[in-house]
């Protein structure tokens, strides 16, 4: 395959996807309100978006556009369960805790 | 070793006792008084054929002596038979003759007990074993029947079953055996390996592969058994607690025959015997130890069926002294004279102690010569036996013994000997004196008459009434012992000279085999005879001036009870035997047992398996905490999860 | 297929129970013994038996259901059948239904372990056999602790057992191995591990000292009729597992194993005879003896030879026949009188002399008493091990046989002799149902004192029961010569001495 150029190197690209997937994954760990949990899920589809397309772009494989078209569609969905979720199970809370749904607690 | 053959009569006469006592078990309740004819005629059948089989036991036919039946065989060497020579015969007319007698007294005797059919049951039973033990041809054989004796010991001395001192005999008395029975198997151990077989032809004529030390652990673990059944020291002290069952019981086993399977087991292994000096030096002085020390307590004694006890103890300590030097002929001889003057002795002691309720202590009797002469005269005679006094059949046998004892080399065991024929002539005397002399004690104080304990007297809980009542007993007790009177008196008489009866049926056995070496004797015979006589005599006087002189005789209950309280405390535990076991074994096992069942296993042992289910449970405790529940640790797990991949990755490089 | 029968159908029929309904005590109970006196009579006439097979597995290594008798596995049934039927004939307890269905299960399930010939399907049936007991511990016994103490332990073994059988699968390819002749032996890397996972199980099934603690309390809290299965039969299953698969399949180790064994077992003798003594329970007391006893086979099995292994065989039966008497007279007695402590009884053989007598004759064939079948068993293996050269055990195993003497005494006569404990009101002796329930058992051990050939035989009986199938039974051999005479190379490597009758060409 051939090599095209970015305006900026791969490199780049690759370092702010990591930056921002570890900025989800702190966000999904350290946040306990769900619905910021979910945004930093988001934030984590999208970093692994804009890694697809850099590689997309830099090996010219239209895979990986196609990939991200689903990650975006799956990201959609997924947002739309989760946001459900959040609303059924914490319809009563004042507060919304993930703590509390510790009912899977060993 | 013996002629084969069937003999349907030998089989009968085994069997016999095994279906009645199995009969008078089972169908006791309903044959209540009619079990004591029933056991009593068996045994009677069981002589008579034994007498029919005389000549089966005396035949010879290619240089095999007597009878032999073959029985059946487990393999491997171990082959059962019955072996019918003029040793079993000897013991089995002994057992069945004097066991007729016995068991026909205790149809009087027991009359009245709450369980009476029972009692003869076992005696029959104890008939059989006896049978199994002296008919038996091989080692094996012998430990069944020797077991079985020890098990109707165990019945019978424990026959009151709600009397304390009786259970605790009775379990006693067999504890000890099993440890003779142990030594017997150790023995039948040794000899299997040795010879491949347990039959006692094969072993004998197989000593030869015998190693020298195979042979000392046999004849030592044959000893084992002997001084275990035949109550030698040092495990003899079940002997005088086994006083605690009826009288009869005492007579037929503690006197005339169980105990005196031990001689028989000598005798039998004679070829053994022959071939082992140190098993001869051994169990003549056991022997003489025995018969000393038996002597030496029997004057300590104040009841009338212990100080009887302690005398068998003595004699049987003539017996293996005898038959332990290899004078075979004079051991048996004394067996034979024993077993009638014993049990006239015990029947004797038995009808004074029925006809005054139960009474056994001799400080509380007195006088009796009078009340109950024919008691008197039986009991006379017995004494007269055992004391060795000519022309009783105990003069015979006493002689051969300890002449024997001179004879084959050992001059120590003789000067034992002929002590306790005079410590014998001693208490027996006193026996007579105090019983039959004097005048009845038997309103007096106990504790006058020195009496520490009255209510461990031998009065059994469930007798019935009317024996609380003195009565004097009827002809069914009396006329056994009136039999009984005719060979204590002149059985000797066929063993008089090198050439008598008795030398000649009984010499038989040893046609063929070595006999052991005689050496010349310091003295002769007929010296040794008048020794022995005056020193018996000397001890008659003792006694007569102790007990008998018209003085001791007025104030017999000062003189008694000045003799019961300053009694040495060594005699009166008997030199401590009891207490030395008891602090040897018996403490030391139940605190081994105690600290293994209660320290050792439930918190060592039981605590390292509740430790491993400790740690199980902790270590679950631990992974359960990773189970927390929080949907951010869980997520946590994840990322820690991939980083570890992609460190793998990384470090390995990819497409592995 | 009528070992398959013997196996499946006390399983099956034990659940068919529990259609019966809840309340019908009376219809439970004679269920129960009818299937097991069939189960008897059809275990006795099965001596020559063909056997069953069906492969099920050909990856990772063959396995089969196959189904047969090995000769100490015949008698190791039989036995099992006749204690089942007694214990049957004796049970009184509450929930008969149930009872009697966990009874026949577990029946069916220990005939599976002395039928197997297949290791697996062995596994398989060890921890089945398991589950009856749990279930009874649970149901009828007074504390779950107990119960759960039996199932995981016995359960540590099974695991080692069933990693044991997977391991030898795959090293030697195929499980089907029990009673065939001609397996060669694994090599020295696979062997030792294999038969230490085998060991294990067996060891903690006898149990031998110091894997026994689970033992006391599950023999005390069960209830005596079951006791006297477990007590009879189950334990004889870990000492016929090195009987049938140590000796032929692993010899050499098993040599290399002897003097860890015999010290283990010389400490069980020992042990359990001192600990004995002084026991206030009475079934506490019989379990402790029970260490003891089998602490003896233990020895004959690792000595290696053959008279002292055939006193085992002997000594197997024996055991199991009076220690199951032994648990129905303790049960008769714990019915009557509401304990089995023994400084809280005594003198109950006055007022009922037929119950003593019950008592008594198992008590003297668990302590030997020369001419019943403990004495037999015993003679045997002490003059095997003797033989062998093993002086010191030998020596060392009489003494628990006076040990055995002061305690069986000791129950015997703390319960029966002495001045009756007062104000205990009158009790019923021995009745019809409870003597029948015992007799089988007493006449069995009377008998097999007397002449224990048949099952010192074992590994050869049945071989010539099949052998001589409409023959009468050869006569006994005259006077033997004995020679010695080594196998060469057989047994793995381990080597076995053996009488050779004139007659008799050197047996296998």
């Amino acid at each position: 395959m051939s090599e095209t150029s970015l305006p900026v190197a791969l490199i780049n690209y690759i370092g702010l996807s990591a930056v921002l997937f570890f900025i989800g994954v702190a966000g999904v760990i350290v946040r306990r309100n769900p619905l910021i949990m979910l945004m930093s899920i988001e934030l984590m589809w999208n970093a692994a978006n804009l890694l697809f397309l850099a590689f997309a772009r830099v090996w010219v494989n239209n895979a990986g556009h196609i990939f991200a078209f689903l990650v975006i569609t799956v990201a959609a969905a997924e947002a739309a369960i989760g946001l459900a979720i959040v609303v059924v199970a914490f319809r009563r809370a004042k507060y919304v805790d993930v703590d509390e749904a510790a009912l899977m607690k060993g | 070793m013996g002629v084969e053959g069937a003999y349907p009569l030998l089989i009968a006469l085994w069997l016999l006792p095994m279906a009645s006592a199995i009969a008078l078990w089972a169908f006791g309740p309903q044959l209540r008084t009619a079990a004591g004819p029933i056991g009593a005629g068996i045994v009677g059948v069981c002589f008579a054929l034994a007498l029919f089989s005389w000549p089966d036991a005396v035949q010879r036919a290619h240089g095999a002596l007597g009878a032999h039946l073959t029985l059946f065989s487990w393999g491997s060497g171990f082959d059962f038979g019955l072996l019918w020579d003029p040793l079993s015969l000897t013991w089995t007319l002994i057992i069945t003759g004097v066991g007729f007698l016995i068991i026909t007294y205790a149809i009087g005797y027991m009359e009245g007990d709450g369980a009476y059919a029972r009692f003869f049951a076992y005696m029959t039973f104890f008939i059989f074993a006896m049978l199994t033990l002296v008919l038996s041809d091989n080692f094996v054989g012998l430990l069944v029947g020797w077991g079985g004796v020890g098990l109707a010991s165990f019945f019978l001395i424990g026959f009151y079953i709600d009397r304390k001192t009786a259970v605790a005999a009775a379990r006693k008395a067999f504890v000890i055996n099993v440890v003779g029975d142990v030594g017997l198997m150790f023995a039948i151990l040794v000899i299997v390996t040795q010879v491949g077989s347990t039959t006692y032809a094969e072993t004998f004529a197989r000593l030869g592969q015998f190693s020298n030390t195979a042979l000392v652990l046999a004849c030592v673990g044959i000893f084992i058994g002997c001084a275990a059944k035949s109550a030698q020291v040092p495990l003899h002290s079940w002997l005088p607690d086994a006083m605690e069952g009826p009288t009869p019981v005492s007579a037929l086993i503690h006197a005339a025959t169980m105990v005196t399977a031990g001689v028989y087991l000598i005798a039998r292994c004679w070829p053994m015997w022959n071939a082992s000096p140190d098993a001869r030096d051994l169990a003549g002085s056991i022997g003489g130890l025995t018969a000393l020390m038996g002597a030496i307590l029997g004057c300590a004694q104040w009841d009338i069926k212990r100080i009887l006890a302690y005398s068998t103890m003595s004699q049987i300590g003539y017996m293996v002294m005898g038959v332990g030097v290899g004078a075979y002929d004079a051991g048996v001889l004394h067996f034979l004279t024993h077993a009638f003057f014993k049990a006239q002795l015990f029947l004797g002691a038995g009808l004074v102690i029925h006809a005054l309720a139960n009474e056994q202590d001799v400080r509380k009797m007195g006088g009796l010569r009078t009340k109950m002469p024919f008691a008197f005269w039986a009991m006379l005679v017995g004494v007269l036996a055992i004391c060795g006094i000519p022309p009783f059949s105990g003069f015979f046998s006493k002689d051969a013994v300890i002449y024997g004892a001179l004879e084959h080399g050992h001059p120590y065991l003789y000067a034992i000997g002929v002590l306790t024929a005079a410590i014998t002539a001693y208490y027996m005397f006193r026996l007579i004196l105090v019983t039959f002399f004097g005048t009845y004690r038997g309103e007096v104080d106990p504790s006058d008459l020195g009496i520490r304990h009255p209510e461990l007297a031998g009065m059994p809980p469930h007798a019935a009434p009317q024996a609380h009542h003195s009565h004097q007993p009827g002809p069914i007790m009396n006329v056994p012992v009136a039999i009984l009177m005719i060979p204590t008196t002149a059985f000797g008489w066929l063993a008089i000279g090198p050439d008598s009866p008795w030398e000649r049926f009984f010499g038989q056995l040893f046609a063929g085999g070595t006999h052991v070496e005689k050496v010349p004797a310091s003295i002769g015979e007929g010296l040794s005879t008048l020794i022995v006589l005056a020193l018996v005599l000397v001890g008659i006087g003792l006694a007569y001036l102790r007990y008998g002189t018209s003085a001791a005789r007025e104030h017999a209950v000062e003189r008694l009870r000045t003799e019961s309280v300053h009694m040495p405390p060594v005699l009166a535990n008997a030199f401590y035997f009891d207490a030395a076991i008891d602090a040897l074994f018996v403490r030391p096992a139940q605190a081994l047992g105690r600290f293994m069942g209660r320290v050792v296993d439930p918190i060592v042992i039981d605590g390292a398996v509740r430790e491993a289910a400790i740690v199980a449970v902790s270590l679950g405790n631990r992974f359960r905490m990773l189970q927390g529940g929080l949907v951010r640790g869980y997520a946590l797990t994840i990322v820690v999860g991939v980083i570890c991949v992609i460190a793998y990755y990384a470090v390995m490089g990819a497409g592995r | 297929m009528l070992i398959p029968a013997l196996v499946l159908g006390p399983i099956l029929l034990g659940f068919a129970a529990l259609l019966i309904p809840r309340h019908a005590h009376g219809a439970a109970k004679v269920y129960g013994y009818v299937i097991a006196l069939a189960v008897t009579i059809a275990t006795i006439a099965s001596a020559s038996a063909p056997d069953a097979t069906v492969r099920w597995l050909s990856r990772p290594f063959e396995a089969a259901f196959h189904l047969g008798w090995t000769g100490i596995g015949y008698w190791l049934a039989v036995l099992l059948a006749i204690v089942t039927l007694c214990a049957l004939v004796a049970v009184r307890a509450s929930r008969q239904r149930d009872f009697v269905a966990s009874i026949l299960v577990l029946e069916g399930a220990m005939m599976g372990v002395f039928a197997a010939k297949d290791l697996l399907l062995f596994a398989l049936f060890w921890d089945l056999m398991l589950i009856p007991v749990f279930f009874i511990l649970v149901g009828w016994g007074p504390a779950v602790a107990t119960a759960w103490r039996y199932l995981l332990y016995n359960l540590v073994g099974g695991l080692t057992l069933l990693l044991a059988t997977a391991a030898f699968g795959i090293a030697y390819g195929s499980t089907d191995v029990i009673g065939r002749t001609g397996v060669t032996p694994l090599g020295d890397v696979w062997a030792p591990w294999i038969f230490a996972g085998f060991a294990l199980a067996f060891l903690v099934k006898t149990p031998v000292w110091p894997l026994h603690t689970w033992m006391p309390a599950t023999y005390a809290d069960l209830p005596p009729e079951v006791a006297a299965i477990v007590s009879a039969v189950q334990s004889k299953a870990g000492l016929y597992g090195f009987i049938v698969i140590g000796i032929p399949l692993f010899g050499s180790a098993m040599h290399a194993a002897q003097p860890l064994m015999f010290v283990l077992g010389l400490i069980a003798l020992l042990y359990g005879g001192y600990i004995a003594l002084v026991e206030n329970d009475a079934k506490r007391v019989v379990a402790y003896s029970s260490l003891s006893h089998l602490g003896l086979i233990l020895l004959a099995v690792f000595s290696g030879n053959d008279l002292a292994l055939r006193g085992a065989f002997v000594y197997l039966i024996a055991h199991g026949l009076f220690s199951a008497a032994l648990f129905l007279v303790l049960g008769y007695v714990e019915r009557r009188e509401e304990t089995r402590l023994l400084d809280r009884l005594g003198g109950l053989g006055t007022r009922n002399p037929r119950l003593a007598g019950a008592l008594v004759l198992p008590a003297l064939a668990a302590l030997g008493l020369p001419g019943l079948a403990g004495f037999a068993g015993e003679i045997l293996i002490l003059t095997g091990l003797y033989r062998a050269g093993y002086v010191w055990p030998a020596v060392i195993a009489l003494i628990p046989v006076v040990l055995a003497a002061a305690y069986m005494l000791r129950v015997y006569q703390g319960m029966m002799h002495g001045p009756s404990v007062a104000d205990l009101p009158e009790r019923p002796d021995l009745n019809w149902v409870e003597g029948i329930a015992l007799a089988p058992l007493v006449i069995a051990f009377v008998l097999l004192g007397i002449q224990p050939l048949p099952v010192a035989n074992g590994l050869t009986f049945v071989a010539a029961q099949t052998a001589t199938a409409q023959g009468p039974a050869p006569p006994p051999s005259p006077t033997p010569q004995v020679t010695w005479v080594t196998i060469p190379g057989s047994m793995g490597g381990w080597v076995l001495k053996q009488v050779v009758y004139p007659t008799q060409a050197p047996q296998k």
